[in-house]
Order: structure tokens, then C-alpha cells, then sequence
């Protein structure tokens, strides 16, 4: 093909760039859509419960990931520090995952059982009351907002229809669960279920 | 990985790299030449040039393909072909694991022989140790130990449950559940237990009808932290007869947890950390308050000190 033919027809040109840059991730990124290893859950790893999963949303909402990460990368000096490293089966309850790009503060894949729930409640009020070098900010209007059950309900139900096997009667108790829960309560209890699954550390 | 997938990932990844050996092919033109040839593109009589690429350039392209050719054979990249080293992130991950495993026994195995008292006072353990609580235990005890409102302080001398060895050795392994029960009082009552625990604690101006009729109420609360107020380590009921305030010494903090009961809860590490690391931690939370124990007694806390070392007697035996 000459240089001159591809460069005066713009639609091949268009088509033959499309490609170039298209080879790689068709390489890298498109059979991983298709691997077990990053479709299927690890063992132990079941989508998010009602409460759980308000406080998932309120984790985002509040862009806890901005500082937080939730990837523990195969480093020693990591797995020594959160557990073991994460591995893809754990995120694929997670839309998005939360994976994040930044850590101003610890990485948070495995801290579900590390802490209690009243730690949780204290440091999200004011995480100066008990880490007085912290600079994380504090979040206490999350006591005052209530979790909507509707909302939830729906969102489970969108979460099934994209493959999440959530099960009818969880989906019908899911307004119940949340029943007078505050978004700090579910942000607590969606901290707590953060990587139990194989996290080494037993969970209540 | 499937075969199918394996197949697609290895026909895209060295099509790729033939078609870039290819394009070199059929560009390959004899350098230095003819400099002057042009495309035959022609802009307001500005020509462009078609030289042959520079050889250093040239040299480096080729370089790349004989390197990803190298990469290829070596490491994993080819669909289901693990490349002739057998590497994964993985197996590179267990090897680090491994390895300080191995410099994590060599060091504790220089203190095998040493019990848990005599870990607190090797400078070594320590520095050791400091690193460990640092990472485990400071978000809730405080970088320093000093604990926080609900968390207590390790430094004081001040122990709910004892502080013999073994006792911090099982505090650490299986956590601990402190429970102060909701004994559904009424007011009255909650409000002269509230200043009578006060009292219990050597706090001056308190009414002398709380003094007198706090003995009588204070009964329900002997149950646990004793008719004289001075706790029970087996229980973890804390002694209330020392100006040492858990969850707050004030009037309100008191009450609040006089009406609604209060949990304390420590969790187990047993899971999280090797026997070793939670003797280590164990020795470096006697030594915190060992090493604070003059420090104490200068201070205004020293007062506290004659209650502290007997209770620290009776738990040694």
C-alpha cells in the first residue's frame, strides 16, 4: 500500500490508526473480560448484603478512594502490612472496583475485622480523637443521613440483572435491612465486610 | 486459558511483531544516497523530503524487536506459554515471602530461650517490637500507647485484666470483650453512682448524701468491680478507686455509660500474626509501662502509684 494512497483517503486512514492502537488491548484487555480468574468470585467472596452495599455507595460518594486504595499489590512489605495480596476474584462484586490510584491513607482491601465498630464510629466522627497525626477528615454528618430502602432495593435489582446472585428474598428484606440504618452505620458495617473473605483474620 | 484465547493473544502479539519486521522490510532503502528524494507532496513550494530512515534510529527499532523476541521466550506473554524462566508475579511474590520468612526466624530464633520478661528488656526485641506495635496496635492505642477516650492507655499501669505475661500474651491472641451491662437504673440512682464513683476515685466536693447513700446503691456494682470499688482483673472490670477514666471521668461520660452500659472489645490476632510477633508485642507492651513507671511517679499522676503497685503485685502472682 502506498504512503500516498493511505494518506489521501481519510476513512482508511481512520480505520488502519483504529487498528494500530487497538492491537495492544486486544491483546491485553479483551481476553481478560473472558477468564474465570477475573470473572468468577474467590472463594468465600458473595456480593454485597443490603447494609453493605448502602455503604459502599456512601464510601464512594464521599470519595473515600481519593485517598484510600483498596489493592493490596504481591509486595512483602505490603502483605506484611494489610494481608495477603488481592487477587481479581475479590472485585468482581465490585461496579466500579475501588482499587484507587492513591495512598494518602492505608490501603483498605483487607480492613473489614481489623478494627471494631466502635473505632470505626470514633475515627469517622473525628480521626484526630484517636490518631492524633491523622489528617484524614472527620464525617459526622453520616450519623445523620438515613439510608433510602427503596433506592437500595432498586439497586439490587439492577446488580441481579447484571449477574450478581443476589436472591429474591434478599432483595425483598433488602428496605428492611436498612431500616433506620444512618450511612455511618452502613458505612461501618460495608468497612467491616471489606476482603474477610481471605483476609487471614477471622470475622465475627 | 482457554486454547482458543491462548491462540488469539499469540497471533495478534507476533503478527504484530512480523508486521513491524515487515514494514522494516519493505522501507529498507539504501542509506545516504539519494538524500534528496522527495514524496512528491508540494505545499505553497514547500517539498517534503523522503529520506531513508537514520541508522541509529534504524539500529535501535531493531534492537526492540530482538528484545521483545528475547521477552517472549523468557517470560510469560504468550497466551497460555509460561516462558522458559517460569515466572509470575506470584511465584516472585511467594519467593519474597519465603525469603523474609527466613530472616524473620533467624532473628527470633537469637531469642528462643528468652521469656517474655527478659524479651521486654533486650534493646534488640524492642526496636523490633516498636515497629510492630506501630503497624497493629497504634491506631487504637495511640503512637505512643497512651490510648485514647474508650482505648486504654498501656503506658499507666493501669490494667484491666492484669498485667502478668501470660495475660497480655492472651489479650493479644484472642482479643478481648469487656462488657459493662445496661442495668436499667433509674435516675436517681444513676445520678449518685455517677458522682459516688467520683468520690471512689478521690474527687473533693462530693455531697455527703451522695457519700452516705452511694455504699447502698453501689451494691449492684459490686458485683463486678468489688464492694471496694477496685475492680476485678479476671472479669476486666476496671478499678474505680484510681483517677484513671476509661471511657471519660466526667459527671456525663458516667452517667451515659451508668444508663446504657458500654462494650470494650479488643480484637484477636492470632490470625493476623505469628506466635513470635504476638510474644514480641506482649514484651513491648510491658515494657511501655516498665519503662514509665518512674516516669509516673513525678508526675501529677504519682498518687495513683502506691494503689497501681500493689494491684501490679497481686496480678504477678
Amino acid at each position: 500500500m502506498k504512503h500516498e494512497t493511505i494518506e489521501k483517503n481519510v476513512g482508511l486512514m481512520g480505520v488502519l490508526i483504529a487498528l494500530v492502537i487497538a492491537v495492544a488491548g486486544m491483546a491485553e484487555i479483551v481476553p481478560l473480560m473472558y477468564q474465570a480468574q477475573t470473572t468468577e468470585p474467590s472463594p468465600g467472596v458473595i456480593p454485597y448484603p443490603a447494609v453493605e452495599l448502602a455503604g459502599r455507595d456512601v464510601y464512594v460518594k464521599e470519595g473515600c478512594y481519593n485517598c484510600h486504595s483498596q489493592m493490596i499489590r504481591p509486595f512483602v512489605d505490603e502483605s506484611l502490612r494489610y494481608g495477603p495480596p488481592s487477587l481479581a476474584g475479590e472485585s468482581v462484586y465490585d461496579r466500579p472496583h475501588q482499587w484507587g490510584s492513591k495512598r494518602t491513607g492505608p490501603d483498605l482491601a483487607r480492613v473489614g475485622g481489623r478494627y471494631t465498630n466502635e473505632w470505626h464510629l470514633i475515627h469517622l466522627i473525628n480521626p484526630r480523637d484517636l490518631v492524633p497525626e491523622s489528617n484524614m477528615p472527620g464525617f459526622p454528618w453520616l450519623q445523620d443521613n438515613e439510608v433510602d430502602g427503596e433506592l437500595i432495593t432498586t439497586k439490587m435489582k439492577t446488580l441481579k440483572w447484571m449477574g450478581h446472585p443476589y436472591t429474591d428474598e434478599q432483595i425483598e428484606q433488602a428496605s428492611d435491612a436498612v431500616l433506620g440504618v444512618t450511612e455511618m452505620d452502613a458505612l461501618i458495617a460495608y468497612l467491616q465486610f471489606l476482603g474477610v473473605a481471605n483476609n487471614g483474620r477471622s470475622q465475627k | 486459558m482457554s486454547n482458543a484465547w491462548s491462540i488469539y493473544i499469540i497471533v495478534l502479539a507476533v503478527g504484530n511483531i512480523l508486521a513491524m519486521v515487515w514494514l522494516l522490510v519493505i522501507t529498507n532503502r539504501d542509506n545516504g544516497v539519494e538524500e534528496s528524494e522527495t514524496t512528491g507532496h508540494k505545499w505553497d513550494g514547500i517539498e517534503e523530503l523522503n529520506n531513508p530512515l537514520p541508522r541509529w534510529w534504524l539500529g535501535l527499532f531493531i534492537i526492540t524487536i530482538i528484545f521483545a523476541g528475547i521477552y517472549l521466550y523468557l517470560y510469560p506473554g504468550l497466551g497460555s506459554y509460561k516462558g522458559s524462566l517460569d515466572w509470575s508475579q506470584m511465584s516472585e511474590y511467594r519467593q519474597a515471602r519465603d525469603a523474609n520468612a527466613e530472616t524473620q526466624a533467624e532473628f527470633f530464633a537469637e531469642f528462643v530461650d528468652y521469656d517474655i520478661a527478659a524479651l521486654s528488656r533486650s534493646e534488640k526485641a524492642m526496636a523490633t517490637g516498636e515497629r510492630l506495635f506501630a503497624n497493629n496496635c497504634t491506631t487504637c492505642h495511640g503512637s505512643g500507647g497512651r490510648g485514647a477516650k474508650g482505648f486504654p492507655n498501656l503506658t499507666d499501669n493501669d490494667w484491666l485484666y492484669g498485667n502478668a505475661p501470660e495475660t497480655i500474651l492472651a489479650s493479644i491472641q484472642n482479643g478481648r470483650a469487656g462488657v459493662m451491662p445496661n442495668l436499667n437504673l433509674n435516675s436517681a440512682t444513676v445520678a449518685v453512682l455517677a458522682r459516688y464513683v467520683q468520690h471512689l476515685s478521690g474527687e473533693e466536693g462530693i455531697s455527703d448524701h451522695v457519700i452516705e447513700s452511694g455504699p447502698k446503691r453501689f451494691a449492684i456494682c459490686a458485683a463486678c468491680h468489688g464492694a471496694d470499688g477496685k475492680g476485678n482483673q479476671t472479669i476486666g472490670a476496671p478499678n474505680l478507686t484510681d483517677d484513671i477514666w476509661l471511657h471519660g471521668g466526667r459527671v456525663s461520660d458516667i452517667e451515659n455509660i451508668l444508663r446504657h452500659g458500654i462494650q470494650g472489645n479488643m480484637p484477636s490476632f492470632s490470625s493476623a500474626l505469628n506466635s513470635n510477633e504476638i510474644r514480641l508485642l506482649a514484651a513491648y507492651v510491658i515494657s511501655l509501662s516498665s519503662s514509665n513507671n518512674t516516669d509516673l511517679s513525678t508526675t501529677a499522676d504519682g498518687s495513683d502509684n502506691p494503689a497501681n503497685g500493689s494491684n501490679t503485685t497481686a496480678e504477678g502472682e
